[in-house]
């Protein structure tokens, strides 16, 4: 109880600090909109934000599924043959640990812009670190379950941010046209959708893992 | 490892390199940049001849990895301390930093350029944003993980605070505290590649977006072998510490 009391006054406290700073003319309200500035932008954008986000979460959902069963078919695969994995586990982690930042470039050049490429990078995002943990999971097959479940946990987020394409765009074209507000109200849409997902995920974990016992 | 083992290892990286260059010359070269295109791009990057500002780009950004993450570690050490130690405190943010780091840090991205600028700060804010939180939930992770009851022990056979904290503390969350600098390094360096790559005027990023917007593809491949690099440096320096810490704590 005391413990949510806290959260709610850091939260308010923070705002409030926020408003006051941007009122009081500290920060120049170009750059740091008061959240009551947010609030009214957050309504004026707020279609084609929703079906920005609608459009990213749709983008998120295939490439998890994508990744999810590529991942763990993959993982199964190269972790149950012992030659393949042999084999193939130093080259899975090394491209497991490439920023794949650095070849978006290239990926855009191949597939261009729209759905295709997010996917696709966002799948390249996901499907390595589900691989790496099912492999090793498939290895020590004691520990399959849990491991498995935070792997989805784990890996979420890290896919889910990659595959911001669809509303980086929108957000892209604020940041250009400096309207801060209808900046903030965005990236604060896409923040709460991430914090939803990750809370949701940590549900399903908890569940999952009370009912393995 | 045995001898077959790494024979076929090589066999398939053969193997794929053979099928990239059939598969770059049957493409447009352009978008295709077989590994014969990559050799003498390379060359011309490392002796300076395609791109001469190559050292003074890398040199910065280093220079902001190093900043990003210096910045990085001294707040999340800080503020992981702090949450860790005081125990409603900790209780009541520590959810709320792990939301936090759940949010895809590129939707700051923009108004960090917006604060910050197109130069170096907003990269350093970048890295920063990315590599802190690892370290914060790490010390935070690391404090729980403490036995109380051999705090209790201690201070009752007399240890002041800094003992307990160096002989207690230190060793029981050491592991996962060095794993969370070593996430936390890992990201600031990606955190400052792709804050550079999404909008900037100096650093790797800034001659990859050059390379790849005139589709001199050639030269950016080449730049992003010289950027992994990099990349993996810095894990190795940071996996070798780990190593070093691990043998402290046995």
């Amino acid at each position: 109880m005391r413990v949510r009391i806290l959260q709610l006054v850091t939260v308010v406290a923070g705002l409030a600090v926020w408003e006051v700073a941007a009122r009081s003319g500290w920060v120049d309200p170009l750059f740091v909109p008061a959240p009551s500035a947010v609030a009214p932008a957050l309504r004026r954008i707020g279609g084609d934000a929703l079906a920005g986000l609608a459009d990213t979460l749709g983008k998120t959902a295939l490439a998890y599924v994508l990744s999810v069963v590529l991942g763990v078919s993959a993982g199964i695969a190269v972790g149950s043959v012992r030659l393949l994995r042999d084999v193939l586990s130093p080259y899975v982690v090394a491209l497991y640990g490439i920023p794949k930042i650095l070849v978006l470039p290239w990926i855009v050049l191949l597939l261009g812009y729209g759905t295709t490429p997010a996917v696709f990078y966002g799948t390249l995002h996901g499907f390595f670190p589900i691989m790496v943990l099912v492999m090793g999971a498939v290895r020590d097959v004691d520990q399959t379950l849990v491991t498995v479940a935070r792997s989805l946990g784990a890996t979420t987020w890290q896919l889910y941010w990659k595959v911001l394409r669809g509303m980086g765009h929108v957000l892209g074209s604020f940041a250009n046209g400096f309207q801060a507000p209808e900046l903030f109200a965005a990236t604060a849409l896409v923040s709460a959708a991430s914090i939803a997902i990750v809370l949701a995920l940590d549900h399903l974990n908890d569940k999952l893992s009370r009912w393995r016992g | 490892m045995t001898l077959p083992v790494v024979g076929l290892r090589l066999a398939l990286l053969a193997l794929c390199l053979a099928l990239w260059e059939v598969a770059g010359r049957t493409m447009n070269p352009l978008l295709g940049v077989p590994p014969s295109a990559v050799v003498p791009a390379l060359r011309d990057l490392l002796l300076l001849r395609s791109y001469p500002d190559l050292l003074s780009s890398l040199a910065l950004t280093v220079r902001e990895i190093a900043t990003a993450y210096a910045l990085a570690v001294a707040a999340g050490l800080g503020c992981g301390f702090m949450l860790g130690m005081h125990r409603l405190v900790g209780r009541a943010w520590g959810p709320m930093l792990g939301a936090l780091y759940a949010v895809p840090a590129v939707v700051w991205y923009p108004s960090l350029m917006l604060f910050f600028g197109l130069d170096a700060a907003s990269k350093i804010a970048f890295g920063f944003l990315l590599g802190f939180f690892p370290i914060a939930l790490a010390v935070l992770a690391g404090i729980r993980q403490v036995n109380p009851q051999l705090v209790v022990v201690a201070r009752a056979y007399g240890a002041g605070t800094v003992t307990v904290f160096r002989r207690v503390m230190l060793p029981a969350m050491l592991f996962t505290l060095v794993g969370g600098l070593r996430t936390g390094l890992a990201l600031c360096v990606i955190g400052v590649i792709v804050g550079e790559i999404l909008g900037s005027r100096a650093g790797m990023g800034a001659l990859i977006n050059h390379a790849y917007g005139l589709l001199r593809t050639g030269d950016y491949v080449a730049l992003v072998l010289v950027t992994l690099t990099l990349v993996v440096g810095s894990d190795v320096l940071a996996s070798l510490l780990e190593h070093r810490a691990r043998r402290w704590t046995e």
